[in-house]
């Protein structure tokens, strides 16, 4: 029991010690100049898991990812379908597999992921609501 | 042919061993092969699931990125398992792939197979969302083989398993149970328990239930031996018994014999055969059907009562009955019957006629007078209590009881003696019976009284015939050693049923006639009337009375003075007796004196006179004065009745001497039994007492008598002297008693002296004594002082 109350507080004490995600929420963005104004959560999921690759508009939609050292990535997917990095790794190399879908592209930074955006009317991306300017088109915010 | 399970306990065993063993397996494989059976195809169902469930993820994400290839190719991965026939990976109602397990048969159509297992696929990132589902057809043959495989299996080994248990179990019930117990079983058959072999106990088996049951065996064997040799013994006593009683049966010199309801003898001795004069052939008739009713009884109702009675009550019965034989005539045989059970009687007879007869006799004598040979009292009345029972049945019965009595045969008897006596009886017998009729009876009453029942059909007038036929034929005159002596008879008579309806009224009623017949002098016939039982009732309460009297003391002493005429004194008494009856008053003397003297109570009286007569003396002497008394003697009372002793004994305790008291004797008490009575007299004279003799004049007046009696004083009768003044006869007469008392030396006493012309009449023919009421009547003890008184004074005044 002693051990066990122990291992509790401990497990407490590390979660409070836990480097809080700065991140203030994710949003879901788009070419500013795309006719889209709004995705829906179900939407964006089909977009970025690879389901269904085609914007309200019916523009074909190009999903853009953050690279992994962008604390915003997790946290879009975290809020998006509740899973870790790992999760979706694991769900993307079972698919890789096959050859018929692809996972979204990588950016290599949001200033990369914000000119693809504009570079690509059907692209979709995703950023820190603090890093969301007019270069992008928020569709989607994700908390 | 035997069964060998049947035979042997050892077969027997292990085949119901076996056959249990294959019944109990039987169900328990089959149990086993249902249970192993399910969970095979259960386990194969797990397996299944559990596999689906491996690829559920990744078909999910197929499904989900609508990746045909990735369906396909996990399908594919599934059907590697044999248990898998086929597996299909549907998105959103379409198939995205479908795989058949290689080599197996592809099964016709979309038709859903049995067993197919379906499961949902979701959304990888919406659980909640439904996006497809995987489903898979087992391989049914490839599951059921490998459950078949796995019960053949099981079933092979439980089947080992039982057959080793089996025979394991038999094994050892074959060694510690079978086996021992077939051994004793064996040993037990051929063992000879009467040579003395016993069960062995089988080894090991000492403490165990096997061992008890040897030892039982062996202690139940011994005593059953030794019942068998007690048995054996027992068999040969009762043998040696039987033969014994069966000597005792056949010696017995009773007959003894088995008899059924029937009558028929079941068995009986030699000696019954004797008894009953069987003729052999008869004697060695078997037992079938000789009946003891064959025999000539006399009275076969007797035997019927006998036999039946004793069978019905299941009670021993006896019985005398008679046999007329032909050989040995009329025989008596006295049977005990005693039930023996299964309705047969075991009777014994034995001869008992000389016994019987000897009763007869004795019952005959019993009713017999031995002296006449005619009938006793109890014979008389044994007749007449059969003529009185016959009356009350039959018309025209009624008759006559006769008493009769010899008139003087005390006398004769006395005088003669008893042989004379006794024959006399006999010829009075005889001649009773020759006047009477055949069925009239004479009997003997005892002494010298006879009755006769004589038939009374005629009537009265018809007994009066008889009894004076009686009168006259028992009148007779005989001489007895050279002496004629006469005897009569008087009869009294009783009628049936006028004057009494049972015996002993009758025979009261014929003896009171017979005493009123006596009464008036004998000789004569009396019938019984209702005032003769009516007198004898009055004497009866009388009597009674009498015996009370004393005890009340009724009786009183009246003295009557005697006085010398001569020396003109006072010179005694004469004590009279009165009775002052309770109720009645004053009973004169004449009233109870002779009753008294006809029961004999007259002496209880005279003792009481004697002693009260003792008590006047001694008060008299007290006073001084020199009278002396003179008591009434009644001739019942000599000489038993107040013997010299008595008479002596009474004046000792009163202290006074003989000399005064005087007895006064009639001629009565001289005539009844002279020889004693003059014994008597002289020995109270010789004691001192002086002797009166009452009433002279009246009777027989005897000069004799004087002679030969020690008379002291004759008291000549008062209706002498009564008359004395008128009828000069009656006075010469006194006159010559008193000279010829003078000449015989005694004085004389007159009585009934009434007034002084017969006193001095007296005085001057020398008549020296008197009394009477001329001097005074008698009076009570206590006025005897004045009288006494009184005739001094006019003794002095006529002077």
């Amino acid at each position: 029991m002693v051990g066990f109350q122990r291992i509790f507080f401990l497990l407490a004490v590390g979660l409070l010690l836990l480097p809080q995600a700065a991140v203030a929420g994710v949003m879901v963005v788009v070419n500013p100049r795309s006719s889209v104004d709004h995705l829906s959560r179900d939407d964006v999921i089909n977009i970025f898991m690879g389901r269904f690759r085609q914007l309200p508009n019916g523009l074909p939609a190009s999903p853009v990812d953050l690279p992994v050292t962008e604390r915003a990535k997790p946290e879009f997917y975290r809020l998006l379908v509740g899973k870790d990095m790992d999760q979706i790794a694991a769900y993307w190399s079972r698919l890789v597999f096959t050859g018929r879908t692809a996972p979204p592209m990588q950016a290599g930074s949001v200033e990369d992921m914000i000119r693809y955006l504009n570079a690509n009317p059907g692209a979709v991306g995703y950023m820190d609501s603090n890093d969301v300017d007019r270069r992008v088109k928020a569709v989607l915010e994700l908390k | 042919m035997t069964r060998i399970w049947k035979r042997s306990i050892l077969g027997g065993t292990f085949f119901a061993v076996a056959m249990v063993a294959l019944v109990v397996g039987s169900l328990f494989v089959m149990v086993t092969l249902k249970i192993t059976d399910e969970r095979a195809t259960n386990r194969a169902n797990t397996r299944l699931m559990e596999l689906m469930a491996s690829a559920e993820q990744t078909a999910a994400i197929a499904c989900f990125a609508n990746d045909v290839t990735l369906a396909t190719e996990t399908a594919r991965g599934l059907t590697l398992s044999s248990d898998v026939l086929d597996v299909a990976v549907i998105s959103g109602g379409r198939e995205l792939a479908r795989v058949f397990r290689k080599g197996a048969r592809q099964p016709p159509g979309n038709v859903p197979l049995p067993g197919r297992l379906v499961a949902p696929l979701y959304s990888p990132f919406n659980p909640s969302e439904k996006i497809g589902e995987l489903r898979l057809d087992p391989n049914l043959e490839s599951i059921r083989a490998t459950v078949f495989e796995e019960i053949r299996y099981v079933a092979l080994l439980l089947v080992l398993l039982a057959a080793a248990m089996v025979s394991a179990v038999a094994a050892v019930l074959g060694v510690l149970v079978v086996r021992p117990v077939k051994t004793m079983s064996d040993q037990l058959h051929v063992m000879d328990a009467g040579a003395g072999e016993r069960l062995p106990v089988p080894r090991g088996h000492e403490e165990s239930e096997l061992g008890r049951l040897a030892g039982d065996i062996n202690g139940l064997t011994g005593k059953l031996v030794a019942a068998a040799m007690k048995e054996h013994e027992l068999r040969l006593q009762r043998e040696l018994d039987e033969r014994k009683y069966r000597a005792i049966f056949d010696n017995v010199e009773a007959g003894i014999f088995l008899v059924d309801g029937e009558f028929r003898l079941k068995s009986f001795n030699p000696a019954f055969g004797r008894l009953m004069r069987l003729a052999l052939a008869e004697r060695y008739r078997e037992i079938a059907g000789f009946r003891l009713s064959e025999l000539p009884w006399l009275d076969g109702e007797g035997l019927a009562a006998l036999v039946n009675g004793c069978l019905a009550d299941n009670a021993a019965r006896s019985d005398d009955l008679e046999l007329d034989l032909a050989e040995g005539g009329r025989r008596w045989f006295n049977l005990v019957l005693r039930p023996v059970g299964e309705g047969l009687a075991q009777g014994m007879a034995s001869d008992v006629t000389e016994r019987r007869l000897a009763e007869q006799k004795a019952r005959q004598q019993l009713v017999t007078d031995d002296l006449t040979s005619v009938a006793n009292r109890a014979g008389l009345e044994a007749v007449l209590r059969a003529r009185i029972e016959a009356h009350a049945s039959a018309e025209h019965t009624e008759f006559a009881l006769l008493l009769v009595d010899l008139d003087g045969f005390k006398r004769v008897n006395d005088a003669l003696g008893l042989p004379v006596g006794d024959e006399i009886l006999r010829n009075t017998a005889r001649r009773l019976q020759s006047c009477l009729y055949e069925e009239d009876v004479v009997a003997r009453m005892g002494g010298d009284e006879f009755a006769v029942i004589a038939r009374a059909g005629t009537g009265e007038e018809g007994v009066a015939r008889v009894a004076e036929r009686i009168v006259s034929v028992l009148n007779f005159s005989f001489l007895v050693a050279d002496a004629p002596a006469q005897l009569g008879a008087s009869v009294g008579v009783a009628l049936f049923p006028g004057d009494g309806r049972d015996v002993p009224t009758l025979l009261r009623n014929a003896e009171l006639a017979l005493d009123r017949a006596r009464a008036n002098g004998g000789h004569r016939c009396q019938f019984f009337d209702s005032s003769m039982a009516q007198a004898a009732q009055a004497l009866r309460r009388l009597d009674t009375d009498m015996h009370l009297a004393v005890r009340r003391h009724e009786f009183r002493l009246f003295l009557q003075p005697i006085v010398n005429l001569l020396e003109r004194r006072l010179v005694g008494a004469e004590a009279l007796l009165r009775w002052q009856h309770k109720e009645r008053g004053m009973v004169p003397p004449d009233a109870f004196i002779p009753v008294a003297e006809e029961t004999g109570f007259i002496r209880e009286i005279g003792l009481w006179v004697l002693e009260a007569a003792c008590q006047q003396l001694a008060l008299w002497q007290g006073e001084g004065q020199e009278y002396y008394l003179s008591i009434n003697i009644s001739g019942r009372q000599v000489p038993d009745g107040l013997t010299p002793a008595m008479l002596l004994d009474a004046t000792r305790r009163h202290g006074i001497v003989p000399e005064r008291l005087v007895l006064e004797i009639t001629e009565g008490v001289l005539i009844n039994d002279m020889v004693k009575a003059q014994s008597w007299l002289a020995e109270v004279h010789e004691k001192g007492f002086r002797i009166y003799l009452d009433d002279f004049g009246t009777g027989y007046s005897s000069l004799s008598y004087l002679k030969r009696f020690p008379v002291d004083t004759v008291k000549v009768d008062q209706s002498f002297v009564r008359d004395m003044s008128d009828d000069s006869s009656d006075r010469k007469l006194v006159e010559a008693v008193v000279a010829m008392a003078h000449s015989l030396d005694m004085q004389v006493v007159a009585e009934g002296v009434e007034n002084a012309t017969q006193a001095r009449l007296l005085r001057d023919m020398g008549c020296c004594h008197a009394q009477g009421y001329y001097f005074s009547r008698p009076v009570p003890a206590q006025d005897f002082a004045a009288v006494a008184e009184e005739i001094t004074r006019r003794f002095a005044l006529e002077q």
